[in-house]
């Protein structure tokens, strides 16, 4: 590569890298300042902290922090054990129907969610579970996403370490253990940030299967202050959105190098 | 008293004093405007359980009007529907076709009939009722009009107390409103119709004020192609190409009023319901007046109604036709109205105390009432959101000029023909 395309690479990274921060920008600018510099950019401009304190007085934001940790945790957790379980048999065990069965989870990927609203809702409904946090997370336990990312990358670990293991006399358990998970930790990864995020934004299967302040979301607290009858209150809003998007920002952050690493590993993009 | 008396007695009062929650009933209801109108409804709610201690009813705010049709209709299918919930009135017609609701007229008394279904502003009652039942009870119901900036007026050397009478009388204002700075930039615009989002609201007040209609009573045809309908189009085409008294392409709906406050536009419309948001934090007096007509006084009708879903047994829809009633009557109706900025849906709501000492202060507050009387019922049609949908976007064909008023609307009525065709 030249130095000019080095240059214009660079150029137009900082471009994009722009643009993609730009909403952000722009809600933190609208969060700290009072209403009437919405739109008029003045660096002068006192700051405030009252749209936040407004915000957080229109719903109960504790309580739906409270719920949001609580459902984000529960789901990635059944998701890693249960996918890792279904992964490992469908890389490295053999039985009768496997193929069908791996084609089965497949067309799973294939499937939008939405389109199961009526019959999640049924299933939740005779299980006796409406309106509680774990009927919010059930749909999404058995994640086709999971169990197909982990296969594939549970397949490119050499045969010769899962037969090294054997004949140390490990068993199957423990051979998924100590050397298929070690070695699928950032495709885990990865897939837990696209989990984690996935349920902190999921907004409209919460909206529909819970009724109550202790088991609904913070999405579902968010949309108090869609209120298209009345004009946008973007202040708050915005106070409002970055509260309740905050834990998230920080993580990712916090753990970037991290993330994008086992990105890379895998494969995501 | 003998022992044995004692204790009937003491047994009788025991069963009056302890509230037996008989009756269970699910209430889901959307929040559209901001402040406190989700604490408002759970104060309703709260008030009228006090009054009544043998029905429960749980309060359950749902997010838009969209997402509550979406809940309310997937907690039929699944077989678990609410007894009774707030939707868009223009949904009636959707919901009459997937059989989800319930009629009221079968749960009402023949007195009540005619003293309480009978008591709603019959602009309301326009897209509530269909094939001589009665599907909705109006609550949260606005209207547009027009606000206009006193102060802006008095810059350009009109009379600050009257706002526009009529079409030609907002175009010629506006072009004395119109403010443009020394490089030739547009600083202030005489006028603001926003056209984001669904602009049909408020084109069919344009419709209305040329004489037109949107859609039959039945609900199986719409009029998008009538000369009022191409003529109220034109119109709002001109006012920024050709007129240049509003800005050009697609306007934000939720940013108008912001607009209006700093004074990049003297006169926007937008609904009653934005009333509370004006008052609060316009830095200028301001006006509110009838949506200006091309030939008479029009306008659409908007907001939401009371539905009782099916798949409720008699005595819960009963107990929840008769918190409506309590919801609806003209002291409850009032502390709604004040709160909100919804347009009380009743005359007697506008005769009590509170609601008069309210328009004395307010008398703005009374201009969407009055306007009441030349209101038509927004578009409310079988398949409505699809047809909707197909309106919207010819509405913003033609406006941001992609395609002639004629030609988007032509094409409309031919889409929307096709749709509604199954339903004659």
């Amino acid at each position: 590569m030249t130095r000019t395309d080095t240059f214009l690479a660079r150029v137009a990274g900082w471009m994009l890298a722009l643009l993609w921060v730009l909403p952000l920008l722009y809600a933190i600018w609208a969060a700290f300042h009072a209403p009437e510099f919405e739109a008029k950019f003045d660096l002068t401009a006192p700051l405030t902290l009252h749209n936040f304190s407004r915000a957080w007085e229109q719903a109960p934001f504790a309580r739906y922090f409270l719920n949001t940790i609580l459902l984000v945790t529960m789901i990635l957790s059944v998701q890693l054990v249960l996918c890792t379980l279904a992964a490992f048999a469908f890389a490295r065990l053999e039985f009768p129907g496997k193929n069908a069965a791996f084609a089965l989870v497949l067309v799973q990927l294939m499937v939008t969610p939405d389109i199961l609203l009526v019959e999640n809702y049924k299933t939740i409904r005779a299980l006796g579970l409406v309106d509680t946090i774990v009927a919010i997370g059930l749909p999404y336990f058995a994640s086709g996403f999971a169990i197909f990312l982990l296969r594939q990358t549970f397949m490119t670990i050499p045969r010769e370490l899962d037969e090294a293991a054997r004949v140390e006399g490990c068993t199957l358990l423990g051979l998924l253990w100590r050397v298929y998970v070690p070695l699928g930790k950032p495709a885990m990864l990865a897939f837990g940030l696209v989990s984690v995020s996935h349920h902190w934004n999921n907004f409209l299967w919460p909206l529909i299967i819970t009724n109550s302040v202790e088991t609904r979301p913070l999405t579902v607290g968010l949309s108090l202050f869609s209120t298209t009858d009345s004009g946008t209150d973007w202040a708050l809003i915005m106070a409002a959105t970055l509260m309740t998007s905050a834990p998230l920002l920080l993580g990712f952050l916090l753990f970037q190098r991290q993330f994008v690493q086992s990105f890379m590993r895998a494969g995501i993009k | 008293m003998t022992l044995r008396q004692h204790f009937l007695a003491t047994a009788a009062l025991f069963a009056l004093a302890t509230p037996a929650f008989a009756i269970d009933l699910e209430f889901y209801f959307p929040v559209a405007v901001g402040g406190k109108a989700a604490e408002t409804v759970q104060a309703l709610t709260d008030n009228y359980m006090k009054a009544h201690p043998d029905v429960k009813i749980s309060a359950i705010y749902t997010g838009s009007y969209v997402d509550t049709t979406a809940k309310a209709i997937t907690a039929a299918r699944g077989g678990n529907p609410p007894e009774l919930i707030i939707a868009g009135a223009a949904d009636m017609f959707a919901f009459i076709d997937e059989e989800l609701v319930v009629a009221f007229d079968d749960l009402v008394s023949e007195a009540d009939k005619a003293a309480w279904l009978g008591g709603f502003f019959p602009a309301f009652m326009a897209n509530s009722q269909a094939d001589g039942k009665t599907w909705g009870i109006p609550f949260q119901r606005s209207t547009p009009v027009l606000y206009w900036n006193k102060d802006a007026f008095k810059a350009a050397g009109l009379d600050p107390e009257k706002g526009p009478a009529n079409w030609a009388e907002m175009v010629e204002m506006g072009k004395k409103l119109t403010v443009k700075d020394a490089g030739g930039a547009v600083k202030q615009y005489g006028v603001q119709i926003p056209s984001s989002g669904f602009p049909s609201w408020l084109w069919s007040g344009i419709v209305a004020g040329a004489g037109g209609k949107m859609a039959n009573a039945a609900g199986n045809e719409t009029y998008f192609n009538s000369p009022e309908a191409i003529a109220a189009l034109e119109a709002i085409v001109a006012l920024s190409k050709t007129d240049g008294v509003m800005a050009p392409g697609i306007l934000e709906w939720g940013s108008t009023p912001k607009a209006f406050f700093e004074g990049q536009a003297a006169m926007i419309w937008t609904t009653t319901g934005n009333l509370t948001n004006v008052r609060t934090n316009a830095p200028f007096p301001f006006g509110v007046g009838f949506l200006p007509g091309l030939k008479q006084n029009g306008a659409p009708t908007g907001g939401g109604n009371f539905y009782l879903m099916k798949g409720n047994n008699e005595a819960e829809l009963k107990a929840a036709v008769d918190f409506v009633k309590w919801a609806t009557s003209p002291e409850q109706a009032a502390n709604w109205t004040i709160a909100t900025g919804y347009v009380a849906p009743r005359a007697d709501v506008w005769e009590t105390p509170v609601m008069k000492d309210y328009v004395a202060g307010f008398p703005q507050a009374a201009v969407a009432r009055d306007q009441l009387q030349y209101a038509i019922a927004e578009l409310t049609v079988f398949e409505g959101p699809k047809v909707t949908q197909i309106i919207n976007s010819a509405l913003e064909a033609a406006i941001t000029g992609q395609k002639s008023p004629k030609e988007a609307l032509d094409a409309a009525q031919a889409d929307a023909d096709a749709i509604l065709k199954a339903y004659r």
